[in-house]
């Protein structure tokens, strides 16, 4: 009984560490630019895919390939903001949400043209071993990609409290006038924050490769999750998107195991909204 | 509504015929230096004495979600028509040469609508054959039965059967693969504890279900019924509780990326278990170059197999030749499908389409490229069904897809994992 409960902790917990990734990327731009950025599940699977053409075109490791795919998404996100996302920053909402969302749209397409709708996998050595200790298993590839998403995150945290940029950019997310005042150049800040939210959802796209194959859609799936996750954890913060992925992937585990296999989501949206009623800024604290 | 529709495609066939015949005669007219008797005699052919080919219509989706098998079944439908060809035609019809003409469904329900229409209206054609998914060939049927043209087809689902008298099934029903799948766990041991998951879809639903109803006839018993929401990112729990189960096989109606997932999972959780995938995408090479190694030892149904007697050996070695891969299920039942339709266009000795439906529904053969199915006869009832149709238990043996099941198609003994 309970290895059967300790079993679906660690299996919540291990591929709550990706849902981590992608969820602090997202709410890391919302957090300081203030843009919802639909698009972040694409960029997931374009870093799937790099890491797919490396293993399959020249025999790298993914986790080899995420010193390509990271700077190769971040300067994705520079671009993306500096070229795209900066035109549209202004005080009406709506062409920022129908220009991530319109990005998304054209990544999935592309991709569907580009490497059409198969599944594409890569094999490791370690992609099908587990750690046994006693009756709980651990599988390699996903204790690889949780321990590199937290590492991942805790850097992440340094950068923001202890370098200059880190705090401009902590700053600009406060209060984008003040920071203004203050001398800081909001769109350098802009673009290092989309650079390293999708530095991160390219990080994740490496992580996911030696276990999950990847496929146009294969963005869509995680996306939602990062979404729940970032309103669970509150809008912006970084720590409560982490805390909250982690519970959901506990939460959605257990609801495989104790409810049906086709509802693990109810137990997830069922604790977004009893948060939501009892706490409506997020589990994170006070909003912004 | 239904009215509409036909009138539809009788304009649109005026339409085309005009269009075409305005065609051929301007091309006559250039070709001749303008001579004024050309309309009449637009219709002949130029070619003299040789027999008029026989045109043989494929719909395939070569592009979209499905293009991979479509692609794949395109080239076995050249491959077969070569062979009729070089072993001389239809010999009832002066050695006429089979020609196949080729349309893309594109993946998509509507566009197979309008392309079997414009295909049938556009082609003098006696056959059709068609287009691998199951939703897809039900439409194309429709419009091949108004049209009047015979359509023959691998496809599973068991409306196919329903209400037609021009579309014929010679391989397996859909009903029939869940009591192959179910004999076939009997295989693995005395007494088979099955745990049954399956996608939340239409698809799996139905062939669940189908599983469900007929265990208890087979002595079967189904220790977990679980249905599981689609594109998951994480098998664990899942095999988790088959695990609890205590099962000794199990069954997976899923899609290839949630069947790789639960593939590798029940490897890292090291749970000995038979575990049979059903048909669809688990039969086709690139489920083995997708899951590899681990593809070893799992088993599935098809309604046709490569190694079940030597003519599809032979087929398949040719197959292989050309592509780089072993003849899959669908594509190597399309090759004794065009066989079928040239044994019938031989004994009606006619193109005619409603003379090659009459000749097909005598169709009897147990011998030749014509007979590769499994169970090796081919015979149609009133419903268009092979009465002798049913599947072949398959595992992935060495890279290789083997028949294991029953002991009539089986080349290779069932592995134990």
């Amino acid at each position: 009984m309970w290895e059967t409960v300790a079993q679906a902790v660690i299996n919540g917990l291990l591929i709550g560490g990706i849902y981590a990734l992608v969820s602090i990327g997202v709410t890391l731009i919302f957090g300081v630019v203030k843009i919802v950025n639909f698009a972040q599940g694409e960029f997931v699977m374009i870093g799937m895919y790099i890491s797919f053409f490396l293993a399959n075109q020249f025999g790298v490791d993914p986790l080899v390939s995420l010193v390509v795919t990271m700077p190769v998404l971040f300067v994705i996100g520079v671009l993306v903001q500096h070229f795209l996302i900066r035109r549209v920053l202004g005080p009406n909402d709506m062409p920022q949400i129908f220009l991530t969302f319109a990005l998304s749209l054209l990544l999935l397409n592309l991709a569907l043209m580009l490497f059409s709708a198969n599944y594409r996998t890569v094999h490791t050595s370690y992609s099908d071993e587990a750690f046994h200790l006693g009756g709980l298993y651990i599988p390699v590839a996903k204790l690889i990609a949780f321990v590199v998403a937290m590492i991942l995150s805790g850097a992440l945290w340094v950068f923001l409290h202890t370098t200059d940029l880190g705090k401009a950019m902590r700053a600009a997310a406060q209060n984008r006038d003040v920071a203004t005042l203050m001398g800081i150049n909001p769109n350098r800040v802009f673009c290092v924050a989309l650079g390293i939210a999708l530095a991160l959802a390219g990080a994740a796209g490496s992580l996911l490769m030696p276990f999950y194959s990847a496929y146009p859609f294969v963005g869509q799936v995680f996306v939602l999750m990062a979404f729940v996750a970032v309103v669970l954890g509150t809008l912006g913060n970084v720590i409560g998107a982490l805390v909250a992925s982690l519970m959901m992937g506990i939460a959605e585990s257990l609801g495989i195991q104790y409810i049906g296999a086709d509802s693990g989501l109810i137990v997830v949206f069922a604790m977004l909204l009893l948060t939501l009623a009892f706490k409506p800024t997020g589990l994170g604290g006070k909003a912004r | 509504m239904t009215k509409d529709r036909t009138d539809s495609v009788s304009q649109k066939t005026g339409l085309a015929q005009t269009l075409s015949k305005r065609r051929g005669r301007r091309e006559f007219l250039i070709k001749t230096g303008g001579m004024l008797a050309a309309g009449a005699f637009g219709a002949v052919p130029l070619r003299g004495w040789a027999a008029e080919p026989v045109n043989i219509g494929a719909l395939y989706p070569t592009t979209g979600s499905m293009a991979q098998i479509g692609v794949g079944c395109v080239a076995a439908a050249k491959l077969a028509v070569e062979m009729v060809n070089d072993a001389g035609g239809i010999k009832s019809l002066g050695g006429a040469k089979l020609n196949l003409v080729i349309s893309d469904v594109q993946s998509d329900t509507t566009v197979t609508r309008t392309e079997t229409d414009r295909l049938i209206t556009g082609n003098k054609l006696s056959a059709i054959h068609g287009c691998f998914a199951s939703a897809l060939t039900l439409i194309a049927s429709e419009v091949a039965e108004r049209a009047k043209v015979p359509l023959i087809t691998g496809s599973s689902s068991d409306q196919l059967n329903k209400g037609r008298t021009y579309t014929f099934t010679p391989f397996a029903r859909a009903s029939q693969f869940a009591q192959a799948q179910l004999q076939m766990s009997k295989l693995v041991g005395d007494k088979p504890k099955v745990a049954v998951i399956f996608e939340n879809t239409a698809f799996g639903t139905s062939t669940s279900n189908g599983l469900k109803e007929l265990a208890p006839a087979e002595g079967v018993e189904i220790v977990m019924f679980e249905p599981y929401s689609a594109g998951f990112t994480d098998a664990s729990p899942l095999i988790n509780k088959v695990k609890a189960s205590g099962a000794n096989a199990l069954f997976s109606v899923s899609y290839l990326n949630d069947l790789i997932l639960i593939v590798r999972t029940v490897k890292q959780v090291g749970l000995n278990i038979a575990i049979n995938g059903g048909s669809g995408g688990f039969v086709i090479p690139d489920f083995y170059k997708n899951v590899g190694k681990l593809a070893e030892g799992l088993q599935g149904v098809a309604h046709w197999n490569h190694d079940m007697n030597p003519d599809c050996e032979k087929v398949n070695a040719e197959y292989k030749k050309r592509t780089g891969e072993f003849l899959f299920e669908y594509a190597g039942g399309l090759v004794a499908q065009t066989f079928m339709i040239a044994d019938a266009l031989e004994r009606a000795a006619s193109a005619d389409p409603q003379k090659v439906r009459e000749a097909l529904s005598t169709l009897d053969v147990s011998s030749g490229y014509a007979a590769m199915a499994p169970g090796g006869k081919v015979k149609f009832g009133p419903d268009g069904k092979n009465i002798y149709g049913r599947p072949v238990g398959v595992q992935w043996q060495n890279g290789d897809l083997a028949s294991v099941f029953p002991k009539e198609d089986a080349r290779a003994p069932l592995m134990k994992t």
